[in-house]
């Protein structure tokens, strides 16, 4: 089990940034989607993710809001600010350079 | 990074600080979400509960850490970094309490005079007016080449309401006291006769009852009465059936058509004015009398609500158009004339706007004193501590953060004297109320308030950043290695440093030199104004005014009455004279009459003969002190039998009859004058001008009571004694109460005091700016001596050397002193051109003085230049005790 922040600094703002671009959701809610999505591969500890997300709710990417589940209970829900938006495309196109880059060293 | 995002930062970060305790609680309540979340899955997958509480703490990791660590993310580095810079600029203030003290008290008082000037500013300027859409109302004059702004006639006036479209309300009014007597002492309420909307033109309504309606206007409906909230409480005990009432005003029976609410404020008028506020306490209904197309006479003041599209210029249009229209109807009497539209709060502020904004001027130019003085401190300091700066630049504090930490100290300084200003200009806005000149407009309304306080925190902050920023951005640059290696006596960069300082100080000296030299100007104009001759005494003169109702008082019972008041009066002991006119000097009385015929003269083209008419008893100008120039003043012969007499003063004397003597000539106001309509001219007074700072005297007449043409109802008693004329009260009261004890004695004062009020507007401006400069001088002197000592201390080393080599202390301190001199000499230099540019503001305020009057202008030099040398006498004499054989040995 590796922290994302062990691959590459950074990666884990992204794969936050782009989890809750479609629709707002939890901190149990992100962690749980990157970990299905990415197949397990990528396991998300909390020790990781509130900082992370109050990093990024401290630079206005994203904004929190306490909201009821469908259950029925109060969570802070996450959801991309305008900026955050920019941000996360920023990031996109970043994460797109570097592991081409990577490839092309790779591919050697 | 936008705008937006910036903001909810600082939101943000505002939010992490100020509500720490909300913040955690969110915290934690969001991981204990998550918790319960890993627990039912783990229950989900079967796990006994408490292997599932377990896995699921372990799986969470420590929670103290997790909340640490997100308390980390959110605290950042700008706040806590503020934080810290703010103890160590405490820390740093604390260690020189001398130059803090210094510092933050001439800031104190800067800030402190600007803001209580401020609140005088607010309170007169910048407060809406009391009424609904203020800025609807306006006044409307009479406008002719003669007389600028004239009241209208009451039939003009009724046309111009029935006729124009731009008007929601057009009203007039006209000064018309009424005396109250029955139940205790006869008092006489300043009063008005107002037409039909007056209180709709102002946007008020009466709290109980109604506004006159235009059916009050008609003659015989005029004995109803509005009061205001303070006399229905005084003298009505706040009676609540008062509407319907009758009260008995001037012997005749009123009834009380209502009440104002408190706050009913006076827009203020000309003709006998009564100044704005609360100054009115009856209203009664303007009747039209007389034969409508008799139109000669003004005496009623217009004010009316424009409608909400109309502008003062298209109103103004519109009446003149309607004077034309008018002219056609009635030629003899319109032709000539305009139309003046004014809005009411310029009206009513507009003569003490410029005074205000030459204070305004005044004190901020003492603020730019003060920060230059700060800064200058700042740099003394900096210098001081140069070792320190380079110390910490070379530990890896960049140079933005240097500035970041000497900016926080100067906004320290600052925002300390911002509050110590509070205090000033609490107790200075106190001062200030009290030292307005009389009849200063909206004076209740100068308060501190919100608005005064954002005003002083703006410009503590303003001011903190301005003088902060030059010695910021100087340490900053400090030579880093240069200045650890010099060992703190670096000598580096030392001499753009002192030409700042010293442009600095010339600044200082030219602002102070022109607050002095306002200062001097004022005062001058102030000596002029005390000076002058008056043309009468106030000394020993005691006045009142004397209101005989129209009811039981027709002329023979007026002229009877004041006859023997004035005679009962001259006979009683410590009185040396006594008389009654139509008015009083400097009381701001107007009335003009023109149109007469002057035997044997024709008037220039394009004018008429024209003069300000009054009435006068015999012992009139005697009581007054007007003195007699030529012939003899009225006596008790000049009544009804005798033939006509007229006194004019001197400037009517020479106007008309030049080269002539004005005695014995002959005018009339017949257009076909019989013998008996003639009046000669018995004597000749000296002039006596309407304000002691008006430019000339107005060519004026006199009529003896006895054969008045006009009503003599209301009338001014001058009594003459030989000492204190408050002494005189009781005589003056018990004389009127002997022959009618309904009658009310009002106005008693002692001319003393009007003459006095006359010159409080000067007095004021005066005190404030010559307080002004004085302030402005300290703190220029201050900022010398900092720079000379400075210079001194820099040179300690060559000044031994000098005096090791011969040089006498006389030799050194002249040394030190000539570069004090130089500067001060450049300020002065650049502050007397910038003054006469400065004189064309002040025109306006001064009397008989040039705005380039040479004496203030030497003197004021002399002064700055004296001030100069002593700062620098100190620093010259240290100077001297430079030690020869330090210099040698360090050498």
């Amino acid at each position: 089990m590796s922290k994302p922040s062990d691959l590459i600094q950074g990666t884990l703002d992204l794969l936050i940034l782009q989890t809750i671009s479609v629709e707002p959701k939890h901190g149990w809610a992100i962690a749980k989607r990157i970990e299905q999505v990415s197949e397990d591969v990528l396991q998300v500890t909390q020790g990781a993710l509130y900082p992370a997300l109050h990093r990024l709710e401290q630079q206005a990417w994203i904004r929190a809001e306490w909201r009821k589940t469908e259950t029925g209970r109060e969570a802070k829900f996450y959801e991309l600010t305008k900026a955050g938006r920019a941000q996360l495309e920023k990031e996109l196109a970043q994460w797109e350079r570097l592991s081409r880059a990577v490839g092309l060293v790779i591919a050697q | 990074m936008n705008l937006r995002r910036k903001w909810d930062i600082f939101g943000l970060r505002l939010r992490s600080l100020a509500r720490r305790k909300r913040v955690e609680e969110d915290l934690e309540k969001e991981l204990r979400f998550h918790l319960e979340k890993q627990l039912e899955e783990n229950l989900a997958a079967g796990m006994p509960p408490a292997e599932a509480q377990r896995a699921a703490l372990r799986r969470l990791g420590g929670m103290p850490q997790i909340q640490e660590e997100c308390r980390d993310m959110r605290r950042t580095d700008t706040l806590e970094n503020s934080w810290r810079d703010l103890r160590y600029a405490l820390r740093m203030l604390r260690k020189a309490p001398g130059f803090t003290a210094v510092i933050v008290l001439t800031l104190a008082l800067a800030i402190g005079a600007n803001s209580a000037i401020f609140s005088v500013i607010d309170g007169v300027l910048l407060r809406p007016l009391p009424y609904p859409e203020a800025g609807r109302i306006v006044r409307v004059f009479f406008h002719s080449a003669s007389y600028p702004r004239f009241p209208l006639n009451p039939f003009d006036f009724r046309d111009f309401r029935a006729r124009n479209q731009s008007f929601e309300s057009l009203a007039g009014f006209t000064r018309n006291d009424l005396q109250l007597s029955g139940t205790g002492q006869p008092e006489r309420f300043t009063g008005f006769q107002v037409t039909a909307g007056f209180f709709h033109a102002l946007g008020l309504h009466p709290a109980r009852g109604h506004e006159f309606t235009a059916n009050a206007e008609i003659p015989g409906n005029e004995r109803q009465v509005i009061l205001s909230d303070r006399l229905w409480r005084t003298r009505f005990a706040a009676d609540p059936g008062i509407v319907g009432r009758k009260i008995t005003l001037d012997s005749r029976p009123f009834t009380v058509a209502g009440v104002m609410p408190p706050g009913t404020e006076h827009p203020g008028n000309e003709y006998n004015g009564v100044a704005h506020g609360e100054t009115v306490d009856v209203w009664w209904p303007f009747t039209f009398q007389g034969n409508p197309a008799h139109r000669g006479s003004h005496y009623l003041e217009a004010i009316g609500r424009l409608k909400k599209s109309v502008t003062p210029a298209g109103a103004q249009a519109e009446m003149n158009a309607l004077i034309a229209q008018l002219a056609r109807e009635y030629p003899d009497t319109l032709a000539g004339w305009q139309a003046l539209v004014i809005p009411l709060y310029q009206e009513i502020v507009g003569p003490s706007q410029r005074l205000l904004l030459v204070l305004l001027g005044a004190v901020g130019l003492v603020l730019l004193i003060a920060c230059a003085n700060a800064a200058n401190l700042l740099l003394a300091r900096a210098t001081a501590r140069q070792r320190e700066i380079a110390v910490r630049a070379a530990l890896g504090a960049g140079r933005a953060r240097l500035v970041r930490q000497m900016l926080t100290e100067s906004l320290l300084i600052s925002a300390l004297g911002g509050a110590c200003a509070i205090a000033i200009a609490v107790g200075g806005v106190r001062i200030l109320v009290a030292l307005l000149p009389a009849g200063f407009p909206r004076a209740d309304t100068i308060h501190i308030n919100a608005a005064v306080f954002a005003f002083t925190l703006a410009i503590a902050l303003a001011t903190g950043m301005v003088f902060g920023l030059a010695p910021a951005l100087q340490a900053a640059r400090t030579d880093m290695q240069d200045s650890l290696r010099a060992g703190g006596r670096g000598t580096g960069g030392n001499r753009a440093h002192l030409r700042l300082r010293s442009a600095l100080v010339v600044g200082e000296v030219r602002l102070a030199c022109l607050l002095l030299i306002g200062a001097g100007l004022m005062l001058r104009s102030f000596v002029n104004l005390l000076r002058a001759d008056p043309g009468f005494r106030p000394e020993h003169l005691l006045t009142a005014s004397v209101s005989l109702p129209d009811a039981s008082y027709k002329t023979q019972e007026t002229l009877s009455f004041w006859g023997r008041l004035t005679a009962n009066l001259d006979s009683a002991a410590g009185i040396r004279a006594a008389g009654v006119g139509t008015d009083l000097p400097w009381t701001g009385y107007d009335d003009n009459i023109g149109g007469f015929t002057i035997e044997g003269k024709k008037p220039r083209a394009n004018e008429e003969f024209h003069a300000r008419y009054h009435v006068a008893s015999p012992g009139y100008f005697r009581a007054v002190g007007i003195p007699l120039v030529q012939g003899r003043f009225f006596t008790d012969g000049d009544n009804m039998k005798a033939p006509l007499a007229l006194i004019v003063n001197r400037s009517m004397a020479r106007r008309y009859w030049p080269n002539e003597d004005a005695l014995g000539k002959r005018l009339t106001f017949e257009d076909h004058p019989k013998e008996k309509d003639w009046m000669t001219i018995v004597g000749i007074v000296g002039d006596v001008k309407d304000k002691p700072d008006s430019p000339a005297a107005e060519m004026a007449l006199w009529w003896p009571v006895g054969q008045t043409p006009v009503s003599v109802n209301n009338m001014a008693v001058a009594v003459r004694g030989s000492s204190d004329p408050a002494r005189l009260v009781n005589d003056l009261r018990q004389a009127v109460r002997q022959l009618d004890p309904t009658l009310a004695v009002a106005n008693i004062r002692p001319m003393d005091d009007i003459a006095d009020a006359n010159v409080s507007t000067p007095r004021f401006a005066l005190f404030l700016v010559a307080l002004f400069a004085g302030l402005a001088l300290t703190l220029a002197a201050i900022g010398i001596y900092g720079v000379i000592s400075y210079a001194v201390s820099q040179r300690a080393h060559e000044f031994g050397l000098r005096m090791a080599l011969g040089a006498q202390p006389g030799d050194v301190r002249r040394l030190v002193l000539r570069q004090g001199v130089k500067l001060a000499l450049a300020g002065v230099a650049i502050g007397l051109v910038g003054a006469l540019a400065l004189g064309r503001v002040l025109c306006s305020l001064l009397f008989e003085v040039s705005a380039a009057d040479p004496v203030t202008f030497a003197s004021v030099s002399a002064l700055a230049m004296a001030v100069a040398a002593l700062a620098c006498y100190l620093p010259a004499r240290r100077a001297t005790l430079a030690d020869p054989a330090n210099s040698l040995r360090s050498e």
